[in-house]
């Protein structure tokens, strides 16, 4: 990790490739937090 | 609002309910962050580089640090004209015709000529050279000071920062000055006596950032590290540790026209200022997010909480 960062770098945006890991694990949480379902959610469970 | 609307809150819920302990999600939502935030810091916490100490600038560049000192002297370094809180030599940023540091006054005072160099050299018995130089700069006026530092600066300026390369002139004491503080940096010794200008705890590194900051050395590091403004430093890390993505809006300004151009007027001179309002807007509008009419109805047109809740809205046919 002490080694020199590696840079994606197109125009005015730049990135290091770790920061760009966690940007894309946070997308990524936020959509399986989205779409998965919550645990123990299943039908009849509420009640009316 | 209205009477109907008023009406229809206050009315009891009619719709499903459910048992919820919002204790008990509280809790181990913050047991689970708390575990997976020592963990992951563990695992991926850039560890603090090596504190760069003066005697390293004055081991590795000395001629920078020659040069940067007589700056100091002579008043054209970067701290002696940045104006408050330091000094009173500029207006610093502004906006438009609020000129913010200089509203808020010189609080923390610094004098390079006597902070960063007469008064470090007075800490230490210095050899002959340097003790009759600092003799005759505490013997002269202002005038004659400002006239010997001026000249010697200029002229090494000219030789490229190569004082064997500078041609006699009236420098007074100055070289000695710069010499003797260059061979107090490299024996270790001006760290701690700038420090010990402060307070009884000392805990005000201000005077050593600055004078580090007048130099190349400490910019190249930080170059090299892409911990530059115009290069994302604000999320950046040392290495390839992760750094502070959530810093990337603050970071992404810096990046754009008019704020890339620290020498373009009245924004990219000012970039400082102008991003700091332009932040503290977008901050002001999310937290009045829900007056702005439109904005207010942007979860009735996206409808993610239907993607969330999507069980409930399939089985009561939504």
């Amino acid at each position: 990790m002490n080694l020199k960062a590696v840079y994606i770098h197109i125009g005015w945006f730049q990135m290091s490739i770790t920061n760009l890991v966690v940007v894309l694990s946070m997308l990524l949480v936020f959509g399986l937090a989205l779409v998965l379902p919550f645990p123990g959610n299943k039908k009849g469970k509420g009640q009316k | 609002m209205s009477d109907r609307r008023t009406e229809l809150e206050a009315a009891p819920w009619g719709g499903r309910t459910r048992r919820y302990d919002l204790i008990k999600e509280g809790v181990v939502a913050v047991v689970i962050i708390a575990i997976l935030a020592a963990v992951l810091s563990t695992l991926f916490g850039s560890p603090d580089d090596k504190q760069i100490t003066f005697k390293d600038w004055a081991t590795a560049a000395p001629a920078d640090f020659y040069a940067t000192s007589v700056q100091e002297l002579a008043g054209t370094s970067g701290t002696a004209g940045y104006g408050a809180p330091y000094n009173t030599a500029s207006d610093g940023v502004n906006l438009g015709p609020l000129h913010l540091a200089k509203i808020m006054g010189v609080t923390h005072p610094v004098d390079t000529v006597n902070d960063f160099v007469i008064t470090p050299l007075t800490t230490v018995s210095n050899a002959a050279p340097v003790a009759d130089a600092l003799k005759l700069w505490q013997a002269s006026d202002a005038k004659q000071q400002s006239t010997w530092a001026t000249n010697y600066d200029t002229a090494l300026t000219k030789a490229n920062q190569d004082a064997s390369k500078v041609p006699t002139g009236d420098y007074g004491p100055v070289p000695e000055l710069a010499a003797g503080l260059l061979t107090m940096a490299q024996a270790g010794s001006l760290d701690g006596a700038l420090l010990s200008q402060g307070n009884y705890f000392q805990s005000d590194n201000t005077k050593q950032t600055l004078f580090l900051g007048d130099g190349s050395y400490f910019n190249d590091q930080s170059t090299a590290s892409n911990l530059q403004g115009d290069t994302w430093g604000m999320m950046n890390e040392t290495g390839r540790y992760p750094g502070q993505a959530w810093l990337w809006l603050y970071s992404f300004w810096y990046q754009i026209p008019p704020f890339n151009n620290g020498d373009s007027h009245p924004f990219g001179a000012n970039a400082d200022a102008w991003i700091m309002v332009i932040m503290g807007a977008l901050s002001l509008g999310l937290i009045i997010m829900p007056l702005i009419p439109g904005v207010r109805s942007l979860p009735y047109k996206i409808k993610i909480h239907r993607l969330i809740w999507k069980n409930y809205y399939q089985e009561e046919n939504l």
